[in-house]
């Protein structure tokens, strides 16, 4: 059976010689950028009607004051199918990604090329951002995109539920909260929960621990290893906890399972299933769309017992757009992603339209802004100094899963240590990062 | 290549002409062979060593394979904290949903068996579960089971009881894809219908004349003789169990709601509490959701191994149970 | 299991078939009803969810997030409804695209390889045979890396050819079958063609196709069944391009991508179902035939 040897051999060195095709990174071409030739590109967008309308109205603003430019708008697409794409090398010129997480995946390797030349040469200059978007567009120094809209959160209160119970402001620190939420609640003839005051659970709509962190000044890293193991998360994961209990942990468990879906007409909050609820920026567009008779109101999340100082602070995120580097037209790219990104007009008319922060500091202070009664409190919340994002890592989005996992387990019982498991978290998390680097050259 | 009749006085040298009849066979036989040749090759034999050297190395597509000796391994097997509960889940499957499985279909086909009328219109509704999308079905069953406003509960609640959370509880999710993988063994049931109703008559009627009755019968007659079939659905469900993926993906991500709309919210591929996380789901999470290949393909090779020795394993204790009837069938 | 038929008729002695006595014939009436009524309530138990999915698909929106277990009124609309909010019919074409394309490749290449295996005497017949049996039980999983990567530097990931090529050379899985099949040709069949003078490959196409007619009408069934339940293929290759979603991919998504609630999401769960279940009506001998191959004589 030699030939069986043989034939392995050849199929070996068949394999190292396919892997060693990588996906040739050419050197951006930043000459003169305004001046480039005519191109179709493509852009991919997570944005589905109605919002992706606005979007496309935006940049059809784009492609009239560069004619010889023609934008394709795909919607619908997600972190994962445009990391995918480009891994699969039939990536679009322009992507957008929901959220900042993958940066730290995308800039390092260069999938998305580094703008800085680009910059440079257009003039811009990266101060026009905020920090936390700043901040969450760049990794290690390399800025492979610039941010476009942020999300904010807050909370979100039903004002007709709250006056039956006798409340007129909603609640700024966490005991109130606590306390509301217990009156606020109601259960139906065979206990079960009827309207729940504040869903407590872990992972429902939008309650994962990176919204609630700045509430308690909660910080995920200590330099570059995991910290989650300090006394704020553990307050934070005991409060939870103790609401949780109160509830019962199964009775939450239906109330979430004949709840609608999050962005869906039948969402919780708009149904006036839940009285109180902790949301992004973007809901004040839903609800005038799906529940315009909601009397509702909104308001920075309450902060910790013994951090009065945080009010006002909150979580922010944001979409980001960079050129992937597979692109055949990196020029024509780069005027998109820059319409997008610092283009004050187009910034505040995405941001009528869709309701999500605009992120340039002039944009905040456009003329053209026209924000809809309540958002402006999600204005106010990405000014505030308090307000953090979670830090960008190598592994993505990953980290966070991890915790999500621990807090799923600390929540319902299965697991009891808190500092125990916390630690635990944070070992699994620095493993993570250690794997990512595995093998790389210093 | 013929032996030669008589052994005529003329002896032709035949051996050139031979020789080229040989080769042309050859390459007719290479020729009708070439397909699978070929597919073998690219997508069995290729990708194995592929996987193999990947295993040695840090690869995520967007550059080249970086090649860091048994760090993968050892991740595997001492740091990664998802890892034993996926093999956990999955060889629980093997151990608990596939007997289950086989059982049940079995039942179905002794019952089946012994049926005077109807036998077609109850053999078409034992199958028709089994024709269903495992999609449609994952999603049907999940609806079925919605603790909150699903008929299921719905009735167990008309009769006085609370019904379990089904699907969204660590504890009756695997259970509850059990009950699934037990509405869909139209396929089984077929299969061993078709071999009780094989067993020769006279064995029955040996047993009867020696004073068997009906459950001896069952021990002693049916079931050796059909042990091959058995046998064969026990494999190909320890198989299948090791590449359990579309209904625990789909039933997780429905159950658990993660919204494909805002990234941030949660990914909930094993809701509830990795319960559903079944070591097939947790390698295409690591392959192509975080996109660690070079660990994905570490994980592959473990799958591989495990596949070999439980096959070996149940094949190898199959004699003692299996017995194959005289040729002559 | 009662010795009712006449016995093989042997000379001498002829048996007088004696009435069982009253206790035993009551007994045997009393397993039968009882075995009868097991029978009806399993298949009762078994239809059950079909019923329930389809009385949910007839619901509103609100209803199917309410406990209530009948419709009222019947929305008979979300059948149309379910078309208008997500490209269904788009899916489907690729589904068919995938499915046909896929099982046409596989046909015409596992047949050779099947005939060569099975009637073809060469020397690696059986070491090729065995090397076939283990590409079947391979999980997928083990070669996914790989295989991904190669199509991704292929640029054809995004689309349904990783699905189909594979089919063009040969499936483990049919091969399988199909050989088990044509071992069953009696040998003067072939024999009686090669001394007419026809080479293998004629005799393939003439004598052995037409034979194994059943087979290969098993077989391609089975090829397409698989092809329309596929999902983790399409999801791995499809998934990040939602133009060539296949049903399977598109109705695991059709809750939160289309934001629909459970009426709507079961409407879809029928009509991806009817198909199937339709195919099976139209063409039960294959259906049998295919599953009996596979089983009784492995």
């Amino acid at each position: 059976m030699r030939w069986v040897l043989g034939a392995l051999t050849l199929l070996l060195a068949l394999a190292l010689a396919a892997s060693g095709c990588g996906g040739s990174s050419k050197k951006a071409d930043t000459s003169s950028s305004e001046n480039a030739g005519p191109a179709n590109i493509t852009i991919w967008t997570p944005f589905v009607d109605p919002e992706l309308k606005t979007f496309k109205a935006v940049v059809a603003d784009f492609e009239k004051a560069h004619p010889s430019i023609h934008v394709k708008v795909v919607g619908g697409t997600n972190d994962d199918k445009i990391v995918a794409a480009i891994r699969g090398g039939n990536a679009p010129d322009v992507a957008q990604s929901f959220s900042s997480d993958n940066t730290g995946a995308f800039c390092p390797s260069g999938a998305w090329i580094d703008l800085g030349p680009y910059m440079k040469d257009d003039g811009v200059d990266d101060s026009i951002f905020p920090e936390a978007p700043r901040d969450y567009s760049k990794f290690e120094g390399t800025r492979c995109a610039l941010p476009m809209l942020a999300d904010t959160y807050g909370l979100y209160y039903n004002k007709a539920l709250l006056a039956k119970a006798g409340y007129k402001t909603p609640p700024k620190t966490i005991s109130q909260l606590t306390a509301m939420a217990k009156k606020l609640t109601q259960r139906d003839a065979n206990g079960k929960l009827k309207v729940v005051g504040f869903n407590p659970f872990p992972s429902w709509y939008e309650n994962v621990p990176a919204h609630f962190g700045p509430s308690w000044g909660a910080t995920w890293m200590d330099g570059d290893k995991s910290a989650l193991n300090t006394p704020e998360w553990a307050d934070h994961l005991r409060w939870q906890k103790s609401l949780i209990d109160w509830y019962g942990y199964d009775d939450l468990v239906r109330f979430n399972a004949g709840a609608g879906d999050e962005f869906s007409a039948s969402n919780a909050f708009e149904t006036a299933k839940v009285a109180m609820h902790m949301d992004g920026e973007w809901r004040v567009a839903f609800i005038k769309r799906e529940a315009p008779n909601l009397d509702y109101g909104t308001a920075p999340f309450p902060a910790a017992d013994g951090h009065d100082d945080l009010y006002g602070g909150g979580y922010v995120t944001g979409s980001i757009i960079g050129i992937p580097k597979t692109s055949k037209h990196k020029d024509q790219a780069w005027l998109l992603v820059k319409y997008l990104g610092t283009n004050s007009q187009g910034l505040a008319k995405l941001s009528n339209g869709i309701q999500n922060v605009p992120t340039t500091t002039d944009s905040l202070k456009s003329p053209a802004l026209k924000p809809l009664p309540g958002f402006q409190t999600f204005l106010d919340v990405f000014g505030n100094a308090n307000t953090t994002t979670t830090p960008i890592t190598r592994i993505g989005p990953a980290n966070q899963e991890t915790f999500q996992s621990f807090v799923s387990k600390y929540m319902s019982g299965s697991k009891t240590d808190l500092e125990g498991g916390l630690e635990g978290v944070d070992k699994q998390i620095d493993a993570q990062l250690k794997q990512a680097e595995a093998g790389q050259a210093p | 290549m013929s032996a030669p009749a008589a052994q005529p006085p003329l002896q032709l040298d035949r051996t050139r002409a031979k020789r080229r009849a040989a080769w042309r066979r050859r390459g007719m036989v290479a020729a009708f062979m070439s397909p699978w040749i070929l597919g073998f090759t690219i997508f069995f034999a290729y990708p194995l060593v592929m996987t193999a050297y990947l295993s040695f190395t840090h690869y995520d597509l967007l550059g080249s394979p970086r090649w860091i000796g048994l760090a993968n391994y050892r991740y595997l097997f001492t740091t990664d904290q998802t890892v034993w509960p996926a093999v956990k889940n999955t060889l629980w499957f093997i151990a608990i949903a596939v007997p289950l499985q086989a059982l049940f279909a079995l039942g179905i086909a002794l019952m089946l068996s012994r049926a005077r009328r109807g036998v077609g219109v109850f053999r078409t509704v034992f199958y028709l579960p089994a024709l269903a999308p495992p999609v449609a079905a994952t999603l049907g069953f999940v609806y079925l089971l919605n603790p909150a406003t699903g008929p299921v509960n719905t009735l167990l609640g008309k009769v006085g009881i609370e019904g379990p959370l089904w699907f969204d509880s660590p504890q009756w999710a695997k259970p509850s894809l059990t009950l699934l993988a037990l509405w869909g063994i139209g396929n089984t049931m077929i299969i061993f219908l078709a071999a009780v109703l094989d067993v020769p008559r006279h064995l029955y009627e040996s047993a009867e004349l020696d004073g068997a009755g009906a459950f001896a019968r069952m021990r002693y007659v049916t079931l050796p003789t059909i042990s091959p079939v058995i046998l064969f659905a026990v494999v190909i469900g320890v198989i299948e169990g090791l590449q359990y993926f579309t209904q625990a993906y789909v039933a997780a991500s429905v159950a658990g709601g993660s919204a494909t709309y805002s990234a941030e919210a949660a990914n909930s591929l094993g809701y509830p509490e990795d319960s559903t996380l079944f070591y097939p789901v947790l390698l295409y999470q690591q392959g192509f959701r975080y996109f660690n290949m070079g660990y994905a393909s570490a994980m592959a090779m473990l799958l591989l191994a495990v596949a070999f020795a439980v096959t070996f394993v149940i094949v190898h204790n199959s004699r003692r149970f299996v017995h194959y009837q005289a040729p002559g069938r | 299991m009662s010795a009712q038929a006449a016995p093989a008729a042997t000379a001498s002695a002829t048996l007088v078939r004696r009435r069982p006595p009253a206790a035993v014939r009551r007994k045997r009436l009393l397993v039968t009803i009882a075995n009868h009524s097991l029978l009806i309530a399993a298949a009762l138990i078994f239809l059950l969810p079909f019923i329930f999915i389809v009385l949910t698909s007839l619901m509103t929106s609100q209803q199917a997030l309410s406990p209530k277990l009948w419709p009222s009124p019947f929305a008979w609309h979300n059948y149309i409804d379910v078309f208008s909010k997500a490209p269904l019919w788009r899916y489907a074409l690729n589904t068919l695209l995938y499915g046909g394309l896929a099982t046409l490749g596989l046909l015409v290449s596992s047949i050779p390889v099947a005939y060569a295996l099975a009637r073809l005497r060469w020397r690696g017949a059986n070491v090729a045979f065995l090397i076939t049996l283990v590409a079947m039980m391979l999980p997928p999983q083990v070669t996914i890396v790989p295989v991904y990567v190669l199509w991704a530097k292929l640029h054809l990931v995004g689309s349904l050819w990783p699905l189909i090529l594979p089919n063009t050379l040969g499936d483990a899985f049919s091969i399988f079958l199909l050989r088990q099949f044509f071992l069953t040709i009696p040998e003067e069949y072939l024999d009686a063609a090669r001394v007419d003078g026809l080479g293998e490959f004629r005799i393939l196409t003439t004598v052995v196709v037409r034979l194994a007619k059943p087979a290969i009408a098993a077989v391609a069934l089975f090829s397409f069944l698989f092809c329309f339940n596929d999902f983790f293929g399409p999801l791995l290759y499809t998934g990040e391009n939602s133009q060539y979603w296949t049903l399977s991919v598109g109705l695991s998504q059709f809750r939160s991508l289309y934001q629909v609630q459970w009426n709507l999401v079961m409407a879809a769960t029928m009509i991806v179902m009817t198909p199937v279940i339709v195919l099976f009506f139209l063409a039960q001998r294959a259906f049998v035939e295919g599953v009996t191959l596979t089983g009784v004589k492995g």
